[in-house]
């Protein structure tokens, strides 16, 4: 079986006042299989976040390697990655990150319109989506109409509708109320289950990490002993 | 103490905020700086020129009896005199030429005595013909005209006193650009514009002062005026002798201001006068042709400020784009303040202090380039007038008026967001509304104040003539009041319209996707999101665009009509003057290389009635290809009919407007005319009136009339021409020279480039190309740096969305698709709505100065490989702006933008 995310001794420092490094992501080895729900729980500094960025593709490790579908990321150009993160992975963002000028339809189907998909079929795809999400006949609505729990259904459902095999959760529920956060967390599993495809959450919150097939906590950027 | 710790401490911690709010001053202060030294360099272009055609600075006049070797070392011992020309001027009462058993007589004329080398020293009194030999003349070539006199003659000269000389002719002489010093000296005389003998004789002065011992002391010239009117009552009369020493200057020494010039010149007169107290009166002919120069400056000065104020204002208006592209750094440093305990008056007092202290040094900044400008473009013109003071006046002035301009301009925008940030602190529901001169309506109103202005008030420039003969221009303050309201106020409705059409526009993401895919229609949708700044950045570039066009069409109709004036007053490129009576015939021969066609011309006194006109007899077949024929020239008929009518009618002529009122004539009348024969006879010819000019090729202004030269010739006899006018295929000076080499001494050739030179002594002197070159430079980068202060606006204020489109996967072209979209449309929409308001703009602005050309221009002159060269560098300062915001899309640090809360 293929592992869907593969980290060997991946490493992630920032430079500091021009001299000093800061070692974000040390040292980390992660499998992440098909299908499997993995939480990455720590406090904040502890490099959760840096390292979903490494496997996004949105930063490159320093030392070692992170392979996701196979994909060596250090290989791939920033136009590759950037393919890559529209046809296999979508993200959640713990902010939103919704585009303020589109509608909520048009929020959905943004990656399937940068892959080029034709306007009606995006735009099914949104609606399926957002159906899914229980946001049904609000493909016009404006984001600033929706509320906080309303916006992350949007998020989830921008992330599912590609269909990717991989889904990347950055505290999705860290700007909810409990109520919203649990709904929120029902519905990005339940919907990444349907799909089969995998699911990394970064989370401080235990309860959402006990969700996951598996937990594993960081601090000071790198794996407690006996996780991973 | 604390506001201003804060104020220094936001300038120096936010310093891409302060560097954004600098620039835009520190262009302002750039521009303000080298248009205030155009015109200081100007004022030594146009005091060099009055002076570089004078041929004496002064005329020291001897009292009877002076020792003139005492004089003389009075004026030499001066320190700004380099030249000391000694001058004897004898007036004649009447001259006769006795030929073919007739006699000829001329009215008063002046004898002139001068030594060898003063033609050399001075340019004047060239010999055209023959020789100039001791002791006998040559005569003006009206004087032999009049006389009818060549080469070997004798004239009689009756002298006042009742003595007379003959004297033997030489040869032909040039009088051009001896009117002052052949006409009388005292302030009197020159302040009625009295004018100077055309009959003149020029001879050495040895030999006049034997001719001048015999005329009585106390002896006056004959008035001219007293011709059936007897003695002026007004002016005293000439004495008959008139012992001068003329002096030219050290033009080094001189100031290069007219006004300083002309202090400086009346500093050194009355030095000398001080010296030689009743021995001499010194007339100041250099500081008399710097008097219309000074006071027309001023305007000219006005009028460079004016056509540079769209660009100053354009540049500060930088200042509010930069304010957006740093919103955030003033809410995030706003909040700072208040997090440590600072009130909403503190507040606005640090930011305000900030904006200040910035705009201050901006300014500073930019005035210093400004000086760099100017300097590599006019130091040698600087460098003639007090440089320093020059240089330190238009600093201060250029940084108080940046500094307050800007500080003024920023401190809406910054007052609204630090309401934002209050606002947000407490909670509060911010309610948007339109800015008040849009609830007012001031941009409407504005421009209906301009058509009210133009049509009601009046104005415009109006070149006067003053009693000395030199023009200058009076400018009324509400010429200029017209086009500032039309811009103002232009300028505030294209940013209402903009705004509203950006914010509707729903077409254009749809637009964009098609031309640059997804990253198109984010762009579109990202523009009417941001209606508002969008449309301020349209507003900037098209004002930038319309600015540089008005320059660059008034600047382009400026020189066309600069080069008609010329034309206009010689009558065509060149005018070649036969020196001796030459047949309409010759003119044939005068044709070969660089010589496109030649035309004869003949200007010729004719009588209406009693009244004496100039008669202009032309070619209709070839005048039109040698010479400008505007339809301004004409009243009631086309340049062309009028040229048509004296081809199918040889017996048309045209009339002025004066001569058809005095007469009554229109069109179709009879128009009997006495015209002199070969021999000075008149002969009665009839023609028939073809309709009215007010302007015609070598006679602006002046009352003529004009026929059909081969007629003229039929029905007197004379076939003799005036001169023959020629239009050059090549540069005029290099054909005027390789001709009059060929011609030999026979014809004399003069060109339009001296013609130009000559009629350049005003506001028309000046060459727009440094100013314009200026204006387009700041143009260019106004344009520039606002297209990148919006894009970069577009991206601090988008960045959490950009990091979002990124992270989801967007690729790196799709995001530059975004940037290039924005740009394409505000560089689009900017370059289109200012090419047409920079056009209304610049007719305006030629609608209202019409009266500073002579003749007024039919249509203005559209420089289109100029334009297209502007607009090609307003595209690649946007191509600039695009690759900055693209640099800066590229450094965006995505993970660190998602986390921001």
């Amino acid at each position: 079986m293929t592992a869907v995310i593969s980290c060997r001794g991946a490493t992630r420092r920032y430079a500091r006042n021009g001299t000093d490094a800061v070692v974000a992501v040390r040292d980390v080895d992660l499998e992440v299989q098909a299908g499997e729900f993995v939480a990455i729980q720590g406090p904040s500094g502890s490099g959760k976040t840096t390292l979903l960025g490494l496997l996004a593709g949105l930063e490159s490790a320093d030392e070692g390697t992170v392979s996701v579908l196979g994909h060596d990321l250090a290989r791939l150009s920033l136009t590759e990655r950037a393919r890559l993160r529209r046809s296999a992975m979508g993200i959640v963002f713990q902010s939103f990150g919704l585009v303020a000028s589109l509608t909520t339809g048009e929020n959905v189907a943004l990656p399937l319109a940068l892959a080029g998909m034709d306007r009606d079929e995006r735009r099914m795809r949104a609606s399926a989506a957002l159906s899914e999400v229980g946001l049904r006949g609000s493909e016009d609505r404006r984001t600033d109409e929706l509320s906080g729990g309303e916006r992350q259904r949007v998020g989830v459902a921008r992330a599912i509708a590609g269909d990717p095999t991989l889904v990347l959760a950055d505290e999705p529920t860290g700007s909810l109320d409990d109520e919203n956060a649990a709904v929120i967390l029902d519905l990005l599993t339940a919907t990444v289950r349907k799909r089969g495809a995998s699911l990394v959450l970064v989370t401080h919150d235990h309860e959402s990490a006990a969700r996951a097939d598996r937990s594993i906590r960081m601090r000071d950027g790198a794996f407690l002993d006996g996780d991973a | 103490m604390f506001l201003l710790r804060h104020a220094l401490q936001l300038v120096l911690r936010e310093r891409r905020r302060s560097m954004a709010a600098a620039l835009g001053v520190g262009i302002a202060a750039a521009l303000i700086t080298s248009v205030l030294l155009f015109g200081v360099a100007s004022g030594t272009t146009v005091t060099r020129r009055a002076l570089a055609d004078l041929p004496v600075d002064a005329q020291v006049v001897l009292t009877p009896g002076a020792d003139p070797a005492a004089a003389e070392a009075i004026v030499r011992s001066d320190p700004a005199v380099r030249d000391v020309l000694p001058f004897t001027l004898v007036h004649f009462n009447s001259a006769t030429l006795q030929k073919s058993g007739s006699a000829t007589q001329t009215a008063t004329g002046v004898l002139v005595g001068v030594d060898a080398g003063y033609s050399d020293t001075t340019g004047l009194f060239q010999v055209a013909q023959g020789t100039s030999t001791t002791s006998r003349i040559t005569v003006s070539r009206d004087l032999a005209t009049n006389l009818g006199a060549v080469p070997g003659d004798t004239v009689r000269f009756a002298l006042p006193g009742g003595g007379s000389a003959d004297m033997i002719v030489s040869g032909i002489t040039d009088i051009t650009g001896a009117d002052l010093i052949l006409g009388p000296v005292d302030a009197a005389h020159r302040a009625a514009g009295a004018n100077p003998a055309v009959d003149v004789a020029v001879i050495d002065r040895a030999s006049l002062a034997a001719i001048a011992a015999g005329v009585p002391a106390g002896a006056t010239a004959a008035d001219p005026g007293a011709q059936g009117g007897g003695p002026s009552p007004v002016f005293a009369p000439e004495p008959a002798v008139r012992q001068e020493l003329q002096l030219r200057y050290d033009h080094a020494l001189l100031p290069g201001d007219p006004a300083s010039a002309q202090t400086w010149l009346t500093d050194v007169r009355h030095r000398i006068e001080g010296r030689g107290a009743g021995t001499f009166l010194v007339a100041d002919d250099a500081s008399d042709s710097l008097a219309p120069i000074a006071a027309d400056l001023v305007w000219g000065q006005i009028l460079f400020i004016f056509l540079a104020f769209p660009g100053v204002a354009l540049a500060l208006a930088l200042s509010r784009l930069a304010a957006d592209a740093t919103a955030d750094a003033t809410r995030r440093h706003a909040a700072l303040l208040r997090a440590r305990g600072a009130t909403p008056g503190q507040l606005q007092r640090v930011f305000m202090g900030a904006t200040a202290l910035t705009a201050f040094a901006g300014a500073l900044v930019g005035s210093l380039v400004g000086v760099l400008l100017a300097s590599l473009r006019f130091g040698s013109e600087l460098a003639a007038s007090d440089p320093v003071g020059a240089v330190l006046r238009a600093v201060i002035i250029a940084v108080v008026a940046s500094t307050v301009l800007a500080t003024a301009a920023a401190a809406f925008p910054l007052r609204d967001q630090l309401r934002q940030e209050v606002a947000a602190g407490r909670q509060e529901l911010q309610r948007a509304r339109a800015p008040l001169w849009q609830r007012l309506y001031l941009d409407v109103l504005a421009i209906v104040a301009a058509v009210v202005v133009y049509y009601v008030v009046g104005g415009g420039i109006h070149p006067v003539i003053g009693v000395e003969g030199n023009p200058t221009v009076t400018i009324a303050l509400t010429s200029f009041l017209a086009p500032l309201l039309l811009w103002t106020g232009g300028t505030l409705l294209l940013l209402r319209l903009s705004q509203r059409v950006m914010a509707r526009s729903g077409g254009l993401a749809g637009w964009l996707e098609r031309l640059l895919g997804p990253g198109g229609d984010l762009a579109g949708r990202s523009l009417t999101a941001r209606a508002g700044a969008a449309s301020r950045a349209i507003v900037v570039l098209a004002l930038s665009v319309s600015f540089a066009t008005s320059v660059l069409i008034f600047d382009a109709t400026y020189r066309q009509q600069q080069r008609v004036d010329a034309r206009l007053t010689l009558g065509a490129d060149l005018k070649i003057v036969p020196t001796q009576p030459t047949d309409a015939s010759a003119v044939a021969g005068l044709a070969g290389p660089g010589i496109s066609t030649v035309t004869p011309f003949v200007d010729r006194i004719v009588y209406v009635g009693s009244e004496a006109q100039d008669l202009l007899a032309i070619d209709p077949n070839t005048l039109p290809e040698v010479a400008t024929l505007a339809d301004t020239f004409f009243n009631g008929i086309s340049g062309a009919d009028a040229m048509a009518a004296l081809r199918s009618q040889p017996d048309s002529i045209l009339v002025s407007d004066e001569t058809a009122k005095d007469y009554s004539i229109v069109p179709g009348d009879r128009v009997r005319i006495r015209v002199p024969d070969v021999n000075g006879n008149l002969v009665q010819v009839d023609f028939r009136m073809a309709g009215i000019a007010l302007e015609f090729p070598t006679a602006p202004k002046d009352a003529f009339l004009v026929a059909n030269q081969a007629f003229v010739a039929a029905q007197t006899g004379n076939n003799r021409i005036s001169f023959a006018l020629a239009s050059a295929s090549g540069d005029p000076a290099d054909v005027a020279n390789s001709l009059g080499t060929r011609l030999g001494t026979g014809w004399q050739v003069t060109d339009l480039g001296a013609t130009n030179a000559r009629l350049a002594n005003s506001i028309t002197s000046v060459d727009l190309a440094d100013l314009v070159l200026l204006d387009l430079i700041f143009a260019v980068l106004v344009a520039a740096v606002g297209a990148a202060l919006f894009l970069l606006a577009g991206l601090v204020e988008r960045r959490r969305e950009l990091a979002t489109i990124e992270a989801i996967g967007a690729e790196p072209r799709q995001l530059r698709a975004l940037v290039v979209g924005e740009a394409t449309v505000i560089g689009v929409s900017g370059l289109i709505i200012g090419v047409l308001s920079g056009a209304v703009v610049g007719y305006t602005l030629l609608q209202i100065m019409a009266g500073l050309f002579d003749p007024p221009a039919d249509f203005p002159t559209v420089p289109i490989p100029a334009l297209l060269g502007a607009a090609l560098a307003v595209v690649l300062g946007l191509a600039a702006a695009v690759f900055v915001a693209d640099w800066a899309l590229s450094r965006l640090r995505v993970l660190a933008m998602l986390r921001e809360r």
